[in-house]
């Protein structure tokens, strides 16, 4: 039976089961019933302390497919803004299939619940309804309706629950059989094993714990690890590796006495040519005026170029900051768009969004619109987002605040009636094709944002996923407001999809304004570096860098490295080393206490706004320039140092040296309680040979083995992940020493592979509840 | 609406009146203990009750900011915390009109079809509170304090 082709929409029939607590007469069972113009008919819990639930139980096991929130006709404060759906089949060990948020509206709202584990359908008997948030933050949780949908059809259920209760007695079995087998009951495992013929792990962790734990056979486990290493069996596992930043300040080419750089400054603009490997630069704030200049920086001879002085004298863009620039490299030309005006320059002459575009190869600029309001684009903004896509020959551009003449940035300030002739202070999205020279308008800015709607922002970050066709656009601010969203725009379905509403924090996005990012559309990786507040009341407590990986394909965000913030004393004092020869200004920052990564990081740039951070995807590089360093006591001091960051991830040669290190170390350790000799020349040699010595950690770990040799034993105790031995010492237990320490060290190795080739990573003893 | 001569102590028209209880009509949830029994001043035809301190915990404001055709002081609704459902309105910004006309200083202002009301009684309970009652109680409390702070050196 083909479960996809079934028909999922039969309703549901349920009971109420438990709560946590209602208040009043708003009993749970008001959810049975959809009554949109009572507002009495729903549950509502007594308070908003968590954990609120209502638990649901189903007339049968039934597959539950989707759930259905019906809403009191008018909009309310109790409405469930986040919550979670769990189900399970006995009322335990309950799986979480939803997390959703409802809109405040009185529209009925239907979700797709989870309903399948490894591509199996599964039954439940319970659902269990966790509120998270409401709609007014200190107002209890409110459920006007639920109603479920999905298969209760005998004939598809009842081989699911045979499914799941196979799935259950496997998984029991398996359980025995790793306890079995650590603890070196050998024929009640092998008589389990014949008898099920159920497989506890892939075979080749089998031979692999035949020859580490069994055999003791060092050697042949190495050359195991070494083949699945090959063999990229490890691939999962090194690409959850974080990454580690590696910043170093760009040494620039000497041409004679005088090394030609811009100088410094914020709001600028720069974009990588990939394909040439050069860097452009264009424009700016240094603190007093705008800048006209424009800069070339050529990577491979680290050596930048003044290709203009004053590019409105060369045809081009008058001086600005504040504008964005993108580039086409396949046609070698760079485009800009607007700027940031004083308010007592928005004179009507002055308030039009001009549109450059710079020829690489014949060196010249052309306007392409003296102002593209009146041919169907934005109207003069600053501090929007810019992408060029290669495949539809358009430039997307996104947000920005509207300038208009005289009056300055449209206030925001609250007004009472939501005036919608008005036009937006906040740009929308809009996509410019390069070969007919026409604008569109893909979204209006909404700032009541339905599913396809868009809010538009300032300071936000937009990265073009060349793969998939999709703009992903984050962070940013409006007004007083801080945008925590994560979505993207696809492309060629002019469609909107919501990651993450920035509502649930766990999440980890790094709520930003003045953050830089980047992508790199075929890893499906995006790179945030973390910015300083523009606020000066709240930049005290952000003064530091983060930068964070997130990873499209897993829709999981880490967080690379964060340092420490910086007092407000040494901040004042030794933050920022800037010398009159314009020398590399970095903070040295103490690595974290936490573990984004052990040893001590070089230097690294100071935090800082208005900066610059272009992306060279083809060789893994970052650079950074300039921007504003935010100090109160130099309110015009603007920055010119010129970074590369590096980003660098374990490697296969590196976990083969780790896996190798620890094989080793346990035989070093077996060596020792019998011949002292052989274990001080074994430790020297072949133990030494696997040590990475740069590694400051691994390094450390080896001289203490030395230690060992004359009785010290806690330098073993110390480094066993399971944090002692006494808890694993086993009172009924037919392992001696070595086997209990192989058994550990195999355990450790099992970490590597992928989840679905290993033995279950719980262990029969943790079931047991005292 | 029914607002202001907003110092501490009341204008001497607002003492006689009584103080009321306020719950909420839909769940009970006590609202205030110190309500007055209020006129809209641009339709004396609507029954409200005020209060002077800001009701919280019991409710809160929900909404956006907005203005109604009578006057163009800036509200905003408030809604019961217990049940969430809207039981009057605070404002946020009294216009120079209502501020001109007599008023009773109060920004908190229930419907009456959204609360039951009884009167307050005083703390004999041989009689129904006022509003210059229950000054005169809170001024006794707080010398009672001071007295017992006199003790503690």
């Amino acid at each position: 039976m083909n479960f996809d082709t079934l028909n999922k929409d039969k309703v549901l029939d349920y009971t109420i089961h438990k709560w946590s607590s209602y208040s009043h007469n708003y009993v749970p069972e008001n959810i049975l019933a959809n009554q949109p113009d009572r507002q009495s008919s729903r549950w509502s819990s007594e308070t908003n302390n968590p954990p609120q639930f209502l638990i649901l139980k189903l007339a049968e096991p039934a597959i539950a497919c989707s759930i259905t929130f019906g809403k009191y006709e008018k909009t309310h404060v109790c409405n469930l803004r986040k919550f979670k759906v769990l189900a399970s089949l006995e009322e335990q060990n309950f799986v979480e299939i939803l997390q959703g948020g409802l809109k405040n509206d009185s529209n009925p709202e239907t979700f797709t619940l989870k309903h399948t584990i490894h591509g199996q359908p599964f039954p439940c008997r319970f659902i269990k309804i966790v509120p998270l948030l409401t709609w007014g933050p200190s107002y209890n949780f409110s459920i006007w309706h639920v109603k479920l949908h999905g298969v209760n059809a005998p004939e598809v259920v009842q081989p699911c629950l045979h499914w799941y209760y196979k799935y259950r007695e496997i998984q029991a079995i398996r359980l025995c059989l790793k306890h079995f087998r650590q603890h070196n009951y050998m024929e009640a495992f092998d008589a389990l094993r014949k008898k099920t013929n159920i497989l506890l792990e892939d075979p080749i962790l089998s031979e692999l714990h035949t020859a580490l734990v069994h055999e003791g056979d060092f050697e042949k486990s190495e050359v195991i690890i070494k083949k699945l290493i090959a063999d990229d069996i490890f691939r999962h596992y090194i690409h959850q590796n974080n990454y580690k930043p590696h910043w170093q300040p760009v040494t620039l080419k000497k041409t004679g006495s005088i090394v030609q750089k811009p100088g410094m400054r914020g709001g600028h603009q720069m974009c990588m040519d990939h394909v040439h490997n050069c860097i452009y630069l264009l424009g700016g704030w240094n603190g007093s005026e705008d800048l006209a200049d424009f800069w070339v920086f050529s990577c491979k001879d680290s050596e930048w170029t003044c290709l203009s002085k004053n590019t409105k004298e060369d045809g081009g863009p008058s001086a600005r900051s504040c504008h964005k620039m993108c580039i086409d490299c396949n046609d070698e030309k760079i485009y800009t768009l607007g700027r940031y005006l004083d308010a007592s320059k928005r004179t009507h002459e002055r308030v039009v969004n001009d549109f450059y575009v710079f020829d690489i190869k014949s060196n010249t600029w052309k306007l392409i619109s003296p102002d593209v309001a009146l041919v169907g684009g934005p109207q003069l903004i600053f501090d929007h987002q810019m992408c060029y896509d290669d495949e539809s020959r358009s430039i997307f551009v996104f947000g920005g605040r509207v300038l208009t003449p005289n009056c300055g940035p449209r206030s925001g300030s609250i007004s009472p009636s939501n005036r919608s002739d008005e036009r937006s202070e906040f740009s929308g999205l809009y996509s410019y094709h390069v070969d007919t020279d026409t604008w569109h308008l893909l979204r209006e800015d909404s700032g009541n944002a339905g599913p396809q709607d868009i809010r538009s922002r300032i300071g936000h970050s937009m990265l073009l996923d060349k793969k998939q066709r999709r703009l992903y656009i984050f962070g940013g601010q409006r007004s007083k407001e801080y945008i925590n969203d994560f979505f993207y725009y696809d492309i060629g379905q002019n469609q909107v999809a919501t990651l993450s509403d920035g509502t649930k924090k766990e999440n980890g996005l790094p709520s930003g304004f003045t953050q830089r990012a980047t992508i790199n559309s075929e890893s499906g990786e995006i790179y945030v570096l973390s910015g300083i507040s523009k606020d000066r009341e709240k930049r005290e407590e952000n003064m530091h860098n983060s930068f964070w990986v997130y990873v499209i394909r897993d829709n999981r965000w880490t967080c690379v490295y964060k340092n420490e913030p910086q007092s407000a004393s040494s901040h004042a004092n030794n933050f920022l080393n800037l010398s009159f020869e314009g020398l590399p200004n970095f903070a040295a920052d103490k690595p974290s206490s936490s573990d984004m990564e052990s040893g001590i990081r070089g230097p690294e740039p100071c935090p800082r706004y208005a900066h610059q951070l272009v992306y060279d995807f083809e060789r893994n590089v970052h650079y950074m320039f300039g921007g504003n360093p935010g100090r109160t006591s130099q309110p015009k001091l603007r920055l010119d140092d010129f970074w590369s960051l590096h980003l660098s991830r374990l490697s296969k040669s590196d976990l083969l040296r780790k896996c190798r290190y620890v094989i080793r170390k346990q035989k070093f350790r077996e060596i020792v309680s019998v011949n002292l000799v052989a274990a001080l020349n074994y430790l020297q040699t072949t133990v030494s040979a696997a040590v990475d010595h740069d590694n400051k950690e691994q390094a450390a770990d080896f001289r203490s083995l030395a230690s060992t040799l004359f009785g010290d034993m806690e330098a073993f105790e110390s480094n066993y992940p399971s944090g002692g031995q006494e808890a694993t010492r086993l009172v009924y237990s037919n392992a001696d020493d070595a086997y209990v320490e192989r058994t550990e060290l195999f355990d450790q190795l099992v970490k590597y592979f992928p989840e679905d080739m290993t033995q279950p990573s719980e262990n029969l003893l943790d079931l047991i509840v005292l | 609406m029914e607002t202001a001569c907003h110092e501490p102590t009341i204008h001497p028209y607002f003492r006689h009146k009584d103080v009321y209880v306020l719950w909420c009509v839909y769940c009970d949830n006590e609202l205030s203990d110190r309500t007055m029994k209020a006129i809209l001043l641009a339709d004396i035809k609507v029954d409200l009750y005020s209060t002077d301190l800001p009701p919280k915990p019991a409710v809160d404001v929900i909404g956006r900011y907005y203005t109604t055709d009578t006057c163009s002081c800036q509200i905003r609704d408030m809604a019961c915390t217990k049940c969430g459902n809207p039981v009057g309105y605070h404002v946020v910004l009294p216009c120079a009109n209502c501020l001109e006309s007599c008023n009773n200083g109060h920004f908190w202002i229930f419907h009456q079809h959204t609360t039951k009301a009884i009167q307050r009684l005083n703390r004999e309970g041989s009689n129904v509170l006022t509003w210059g009652a229950m000054e005169k109680e809170l001024e006794a409390e707080r010398s009672i304090c001071y007295d017992s702070d006199d003790v503690c050196r």
